[in-house]
């Protein structure tokens, strides 16, 4: 569905990813782990265009993703949940959805999905005409979620969506994602902190560090694997 | 007796500060677009206004083309007819010009393309001066409508106390009323309108949702020329301008802007009328000449009680 192949971004002569590739099938669930600055987030701008590669190829159902403009590609089908929730503080809850769903198939079916993403998080539901920004982090987290879904995605890419966020919210949002995956059948593609709980919903997980792709594999080779057990999940031996 | 000659001027400038002023809030609904909502700093505001006035007089009388509409109809119509024009002309501005200035481009650096955008708009505002005093001369021209010397008058208010309404100038002002409403419909509940608020609101994020962020700048940017123009197109039809009017006015939209609230389309328009109020209620008491210092009075009493402009509503926590 997404394949990601070579890809080199740099930032005004500074590398940030190193010839790397990726490659999500569809119905899967992947996980990309890194550290803070391993560059997680620029592949996400890169794939959605808001970055320009200097080297390399990114192909969305077989289409050229570089060839067309980033406002474009979400009419493909792609949606793009940013790190830092970023919602359109001066919105209304519901004006934060309805430009979820800009894109034609957002909007074919947006009765649908409106009840849907109220069912997921009833609070967006109890909150419509109150403005995002006033919004609590968990709550904007919610909203920036369900926002991707408005568009009807076929492949949903989540930044970071546990950040700052309290440990039962957090468990509350990877249940949704993951019901998201399961129920509505849609693609994820997950950036995450939260290693364990991340690679316990996932089919395949990348490791990314200082812009290389230094790891690959399901969830059990990466859990199994040294080097994610000892830099991520804080465990020494078993 | 002088007790009635002071009732009847009262009345007079009240109703002549609310109509102009509404004529002045869509004025200000202009630039409440660009510089309020989109955030774009636009000196060149006050020229988008002349240009309006004189599209508007060129439409009428210059090529004629409004001829067979009469003297009524045919000014109100040519103002109209200045919207589209001068619409066009922003359209062009914002591809060649203000697009490197702002929108995408500059989402995310310091300044927010400010700095930018004053120099390019404060060069356009320049150019459109001196380029009017070529191309339309410095005499001062009106749009003659025999209505702005007819009035309808009303009384039965104290004694023999009348007050006079001027034709053009209530026209104009319903014309004005209509087109805010119409714009603040657009804004508020289509999906154009909310597209455009969501591109002003966060670019990267509107572009994630596959709204194309310089088109909805640009189309934003050319109806707040378009509706500055409108307003300059109505106003022509009762006072003389030339190819420097809109030195007069760029300074009376900004105040009406921050004074309604940034952001806030119905602010704009309410800031714009407080702005015509004031002035001419202070022609009772003040100097032609203080007029304007009487509205910059009453500008730094409002934001030094509220902040945020009499509409401005906080869509951050606190
Ligand atoms: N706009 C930018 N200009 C210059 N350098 C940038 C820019 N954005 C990111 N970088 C650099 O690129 C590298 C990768 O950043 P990126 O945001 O992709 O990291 P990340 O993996 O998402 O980190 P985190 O987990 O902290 O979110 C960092 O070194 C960062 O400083
Ligand atoms: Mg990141």
């Amino acid at each position: 569905m997404l394949e990601v192949r070579n890809l080199s971004v740099a930032y005004g002569g500074l590398r940030a990813l190193t010839d790397l590739s990726l490659s999500v099938a569809e119905g899967q669930f992947v996980t990309v782990l890194g550290p803070n600055g391993a560059g997680k987030s620029t592949l996400f701008k890169t794939i959605c265009g808001i970055v320009a590669p200097v080297q390399g190829s990114v192909s969305f159902l077989g289409q050229d993703l570089l060839a067309i403009s980033a406002s474009a590609r979400a009419h493909l089908g792609i949606a793009h949940v940013p790190e830092g929730r970023q919602v359109f503080k001066t919105l209304t809850v519901r004006e934060n959805l309805e430009m979820g769903a800009y894109t034609k198939a957002g909007r074919a079916q947006w009765l649908h999905t409106l009840e849907r993403i109220h069912t997921l998080f009833p609070i967006l539901a109890e909150r419509a005409s109150q403005l995002a920004g006033t919004l609590s982090g968990g709550e904007q987290q919610m909203l920036a979620i369900g926002r991707g879904l408005a568009s009807a995605p076929k492949l949903l890419m989540l930044d970071e969506p546990s950040m700052g966020l309290a440990p039962a919210v957090a468990d509350t949002i990877f249940e949704r994602i993951s019901q998201i995956h399961r129920e509505d059948r849609v693609t994820i593609l997950l950036v995450e902190q939260r290693v364990a709980e991340a690679l316990e919903l996932s089919d395949h997980g990348y490791v990314l560090e200082t812009g290389h792709m230094v790891l690959d594999g399901t969830h059990q080779t990466l859990l199994a694997d040294d080097r994610v057990r000892r830099s991520y999940l804080g465990l020494t031996d078993a | 007796m002088d007790f009635e000659v002071l009732i009847e001027n009262t009345l007079n400038a009240l109703a002549a500060g609310i109509t102009i002023g509404c004529i002045y809030g869509l004025m200000c609904i202009g630039l409440g677009l660009i510089f309020g909502i989109m955030r774009i700093v636009n000196f060149a505001q006050g020229e988008l206004l002349m240009l309006g006035m004189y599209a508007s007089l060129y439409l009428v009388t210059g090529a004629g083309v409004f001829a067979f509409l009469g003297p009524y109809v045919g000014p109100f119509v040519g103002a109209l007819c200045a919207g589209p024009i001068v619409f066009v002309g922003g359209a062009v501005l914002h591809r060649f010009l203000i697009a490197r200035v702002s929108g995408l481009r500059t989402a995310g650096s310091v300044d927010d393309g400010h700095f930018g955008q004053l120099l390019v708009t404060l060069g356009i505002s320049l150019i459109l001066q001196n380029g009017g005093l070529i191309v339309f001369g410095s005499t001062p021209e009106t749009v003659r409508t025999p209505l702005a010397s007819r009035a309808f008058t009303v009384d039965g208010f104290y004694g023999d106390a009348t007050v006079f309404l001027n034709k053009a100038r209530l026209i104009a002002c319903a014309v004005a009323i209509i087109i805010a409403i119409a714009l603040y419909l657009v804004l508020e509940y289509t999906r154009l309108g909310k597209s455009l608020r969501a591109a002003a609101d966060n670019p990267t994020a509107a572009t994630y949702m596959g709204i194309d962020v310089d088109r909805a700048y640009r189309i934003a940017f050319a109806l707040g020329c378009g509706i500055t123009a409108i307003a300059g197109g109505l106003m022509a039809t009762y006072l003389s301008f030339g190819p420097f009017i809109g030195l007069d006015y760029v300074i009376i939209m900004y105040s009406g802007v921050v004074l309604g609230g940034m952001g806030s389309i119905l602010g704009a328009f309410w800031g714009g009328l407080t702005v015509g109020f004031v002035q001419q209620c202070s022609a009772l008491v003040l100097p032609p000449q203080l007029q304007n210092a009487a509205i910059f009075v009453v500008f730094l009493l409002i934001v030094m009680l509220r902040p945020q402009g009499l509409f401005g509503r906080s869509a951050e926590r606190a």
